[in-house]
């Protein structure tokens, strides 16, 4: 049953009351000198009030100090504690107090319990914005670092297009050397035909005139041995004369042995021996002379033909060399006709070179174009990147404020307590 | 005058009077004797004949090998003797009372005497003696 306070202590004070009056009433029956009968009554008077004071002050304070503990923990941040008054007999506006109070620590609870976990929230929030900006930081430093790459990248690019573009002109200019050598070297080849041409026609005509000498030269040989051969048939009939005279030179001895023998009937006999014999030493004298003669001539003969057969072999080498030559100079128009197409070709094909390096050299300047935009470009990159950099510096900044924030703010909220610590 | 052949025997000019020569033949077929000795030669058929061919050259120790290829046929009065010579010459006239004797002679009897004919010296031989000397060589 609900008894309010100010009841409460209507009821003790009727009680203290009531109880004086029937101390008062009982005394004279105690047997009480009466000299302590007013005392007494007063004493026990006061014992009771006392007594219901003492056991109202206590239950109310209790109460109070509990609530006022509860309250002083709370303002100390403690919302753990839940009040427990004791139950009595019959409750009083205490009980409301703590069950409002109850009510606030509760409310709060749940408030500090929401903003803790927000804080926390936003605390994991700002770390991962923290981190995601860092990492963006550091994409956006690779980023740079790597358009610094790339720019670094683009200049050795735009370098290597120079130099290749000087490379190129050298080329062009040693392709266009290499065509006017070409040029100058089918000429030299066009004349070397032209020359080799005229020698070989030359070397025809010597060709034919050693032939014609050489025929000549063969006939005369041909001629100097049937003379030869004539002169060995007038060696023959030399010989045969000799023989003839000797044969004479025999009968006319022994016609003057026959005609000595006939005594003087032969002595006339013995001068026409003796005539026939001188005609014989004669005869073979004037042979002996044509065998020398002829000898000699003989000898001359063989010396005419042998020099003849050497002019004959010399000329066959001549011949052979003019051949030789001939062959020569036809091998060298050949290959003076190959060197020529080889090098007009050689000229077509430098002209083609010419052509395509114009063209290669076109495309050169359009990579050297292309170069310089992608430089501006990763110049614009680099920019940009720069400015990324600096907001999402500064984004990590706030992120970390806000970090900080958030930390100060479960600061603040971790003073309150809402379970009981063991 | 007597007819008189010349021929050299060695480097010498030698006479021999006609009167002794059968005849002069020339290349005759030679028939060697089988063990033939000093100066003989050979034999050779003359007219169905057959005559020994004397070496004169070596029969009177004359050098060289020299052998004219007419050999000289003696009369029959010489035994038809053959003999070869260096080489044949021809027949002169000698007048045989200018014949000087030789100095050399006195050894040597072959050579009756010397003669002089356009400045040759001829020595003329004695075919007796010449003969003689083939006997005594018991040829």
């Amino acid at each position: 049953m609900r008894v309010e306070i100010s009841y409460k202590f209507i009821v003790g004070f009727l009680v203290v009351v009531v109880s004086g009056v029937i101390v008062n009433l009982a005394v004279p029956y105690l047997q009480i000198p009466p000299e302590f009968q007013q005392f007494f009554s007063v004493a026990c008077a006061l014992v009771v009030g006392l007594i219901i004071g003492a056991v109202f002050s206590r239950a109310f304070a209790a109460n109070i100090r509990r609530l006022t503990s509860v309250g002083d923990q709370i303002s100390q941040g403690n919302l753990s504690e839940t009040i427990q008054l004791k139950e009595g007999r019959f409750p009083d506006e205490t009980s409301d107090l703590a069950k409002s109070m109850n009510h606030i620590q509760e409310s709060l609870r749940a408030l500090v319990g929401d903003i803790r976990g927000i804080a926390f929230k936003v605390a994991g929030s700002a770390q991962n914005l923290s981190s995601t900006s860092q990492e963006v930081s550091a994409s956006a430093q690779e980023v740079a670092h790597t358009v610094n790459q790339i720019n670094r990248g683009a200049e050795t690019q735009a370098e290597m297009v120079e130099k290749s573009k000087r490379i190129f002109n050298d080329v062009a200019r040693s392709i266009n050397q290499v065509a006017t050598a070409a040029s100058k070297v089918a000429e030299s080849a066009h004349q070397t035909v032209d020359t080799a041409r005229s020698g070989s026609e030359l070397a025809g005509a010597s060709l034919d005139s050693i032939r014609q000498v050489l025929a000549e030269a063969q006939s005369s040989s041909q001629q100097m041995f049937n003379f030869i051969g004539q002169l060995q048939r007038i060696s023959k009939f030399v010989e045969v004369i000799n023989g003839v005279a000797q044969k004479t030179n025999l009968l006319a001895l022994n016609a003057t042995i026959e005609a000595a023998r006939a005594g003087e009937y032969g002595r006339g006999f013995t001068v026409v021996a003796e005539e026939i014999r001188k005609l014989a030493d004669s005869t073979t004298i004037s042979a002996n002379e044509i065998t020398a003669l002829v000898e000699g001539i003989r000898t001359e003969g063989h010396l005419v033909q042998s020099s003849m057969g050497q002019v004959i072999e010399e000329m066959e080498i001549g011949r052979e060399a003019v051949d030789r030559t001939n062959h020569a100079f036809s091998q060298i128009t050949q290959n003076a006709e190959v060197t020529r197409s080889k090098a007009t070709n050689i000229a077509e094909l430098t002209a083609q070179q010419i052509s395509s390096a114009e063209q290669i050299t076109r495309a050169i300047d359009e990579i050297d174009k292309v170069v310089s935009d992608n430089a501006a470009a990763t110049e614009q990159v680099s920019a940009t990147t720069q400015k990324q950099s600096a907001s999402m510096e500064g984004l990590a900044l706030s992120a970390q404020n806000l970090s900080t924030m958030s930390e100060s703010m479960l600061q603040i909220v971790k003073r309150f307590k809402l379970v009981k610590e063991e | 005058m007597t007819l008189t052949l010349l021929f050299t025997l060695g480097e010498d000019i030698y006479g021999l009077e006609i009167s002794a020569i059968q005849e002069i033949v020339e290349d005759p077929p030679l028939y060697y004797v089988p063990r033939a000795e000093g100066a003989l030669v050979g034999a050779i058929n003359f007219h169905s004949q057959v005559l020994a061919v004397i070496d004169l050259s070596a029969l009177l120790g004359f050098p060289g090998e020299k052998r004219d290829h007419r050999w000289v046929v003696l009369t029959p009065q010489f035994k038809s003797l053959v003999l070869t010579v260096g080489s044949i010459h021809r027949i002169v006239n000698l007048d045989l009372s200018e014949l000087q004797s030789s100095p050399s002679s006195a050894g040597v009897k072959v050579v009756r005497g010397v003669a002089n004919l356009d400045e040759m010296t001829i020595n003329l031989l004695d075919t007796n003696e010449v003969i003689e000397l083939l006997n005594n060589q018991s040829i």
